[in-house]
């Protein structure tokens, strides 16, 4: 049983979900959800990538098994980045991290168009963005405060879509204390915890102290 | 109001860091090495770059962050322990968990430059690390078939998408200050010399590139010992 997702029913969370996890370990916990509930749970989701592009995820869920037909992905990073490394997935993309106040609208746009494999907010289980402090590279503050109560109340508007959001409070913190308004719950996963720093395919059986802080 | 508490700095995103645990060096570089972000440590043979890759990986392990050292030596994981035991620092208990190590030497000889790629990503997504070192990249170029540089500008490029800060370690000739084919393309190059002063060799830290970082410049004395590895001799500071 995937133990963020334990904490997750265990409170009943449902919706935006603030998650405080070290910057260096977004990656593992990134991989943690998606197998919990792209593969676990056999939910669709979306997965939104503004620090890389989505190829390096989709490469890393096929070297751990998990698979992505379920899964959308929006690239916001690809075509700023020229990196041309190659990956199969249902992908729509925006045209740079700069624009991220188009993003909702191109999440409505992009879950109809990918060769039958549309996505309603309907049929989405989740929806995941890699991350969120990444945009204060390319935006100022406000921007990205302003997206982010978009986002969430896009998203909110179906209220079973878990919308889990990653960010290190100890380094972003203002970013943080925005996006705890705005969020139903709290999760603290410490930096202490061995798991996060052994094998990746360790990590799932191995988070056991995953801290429920609020509901 | 949650801004009253944060001023218009609080904004600005800094970068992330990776402390290196080698005393001294992380007060001359804002904290430690970017995130993500590929550094060179160049230095002729003897200068300490293996031990400043070790320390690197082990105040990682240290941290909870996961470690990839891929050696291009063709040296097998005991002759490595068995030398880098000699310092305190190491915890043998690190390497095959917390520090995965992969020797790359034999595997050269075979592949082409994309191949050889593939098979490091491969490893990377298996093990998915906060930390990689490669050491030495330098004999990479002396084996591989294909464009060398355009084999460096992909793998560094890729480095860094798979969120890690990877240390690739430069052997120089004596009189050489970093391979320059390799310098072109990296975020940091810190500097390991020797210098002959007064019938003794002197050892030296410089750090001549740090993106993003408000470092410290000029030579730095260093000491390597068997309790921390190399230090930064507080003296200069």
């Amino acid at each position: 049983m995937n133990s963020i997702l334990e904490a997750f029913d265990n409170a009943g969370l449902k919706g935006a979900i603030l998650l405080d996890v070290p910057s260096t370990q977004f990656v593992k916990v990134n991989l943690m959800l998606l197998r919990g509930l792209a593969m676990e749970r056999g939910m669709s989701g979306m997965f939104i990538s503004v620090d890389r592009p989505h190829q390096y995820m989709v490469h890393l869920l096929t070297m751990h098994q998990i698979k992505a037909e379920k899964l959308i992905f929006i690239d916001a990073i690809s075509r700023f980045s020229a990196d041309c490394k190659v990956a199969s997935a249902n992908v729509g993309f925006v045209d740079g991290p700069f624009h991220i106040d188009r993003l909702p609208e191109a999440m409505g746009e992009w879950g109809k168009c990918n060769d039958g494999n549309s996505m309603t907010l309907s049929d989405c289980g989740f929806a995941i963005i890699d991350n969120l402090s990444a945009l204060l590279t390319y935006n100022n503050y406000n921007s990205v405060e302003t997206f982010l109560k978009n986002f969430v109340s896009f998203l909110e508007v179906a209220d079973h879509i878990r919308v889990p959001l990653m960010i290190d409070s100890e380094k972003y913190g203002l970013l943080y204390e925005t996006a705890k308004t705005l969020c139903k719950g709290e999760l603290r996963l410490s930096t202490a915890v061995p798991a996060l720093g052994s094998r990746a395919d360790s990590v799932p059986k191995n988070i056991t102290n995953v801290n429920y802080c609020k509901g | 109001m949650v801004d009253k508490k944060f001023d218009e700095k609080s904004k600005r995103p800094d970068l992330v860091r990776l402390p290196t645990g080698i005393p001294g060096l992380d007060d001359m570089i804002e904290g430690g090495l970017p995130f993500p972000s590929v550094v060179l440590v160049s230095g002729t043979a003897g200068t300490g770059k293996t031990t400043f890759s070790l320390k690197y990986l082990c105040e990682g392990a240290k941290r909870g962050e996961q470690g990839l050292y891929f050696t291009t030596l063709s040296e097998p994981t005991q002759w490595m322990l068995r030398y880098a035991s000699q310092f305190d620092f190491i915890n043998k208990d690190y390497f095959g968990d917390s520090i995965v190590y992969m020797d790359l030497g034999n595997l050269m000889r075979e592949v082409d430059a994309n191949q050889l790629l593939a098979v490091m990503e491969e490893k990377i997504a298996e093990v998915v690390p906060q930390r990689i070192v490669i050491d030495p990249i330098t004999v990479v170029g002396g084996m591989l078939k294909g464009d060398y540089r355009l084999f460096l500008f992909d793998l560094f490029n890729r480095l860094k998408n798979w969120n890690a800060t990877t240390l690739v370690t430069g052997e120089v000739h004596p009189g050489e200050i970093y391979p320059p084919e390799v310098s072109y393309a990296v975020d940091g190059i810190i500097l390991l010399q020797l210098s002959e002063e007064a019938g003794a060799r002197r050892k030296y830290l410089e750090v001549l590139k740090m993106r993003g970082t408000n470092h410290l410049t000029g030579r730095q004395s260093i000491d390597i010992t068997r309790t921390e590895g190399i230090v930064v001799l507080k003296a200069r500071f």
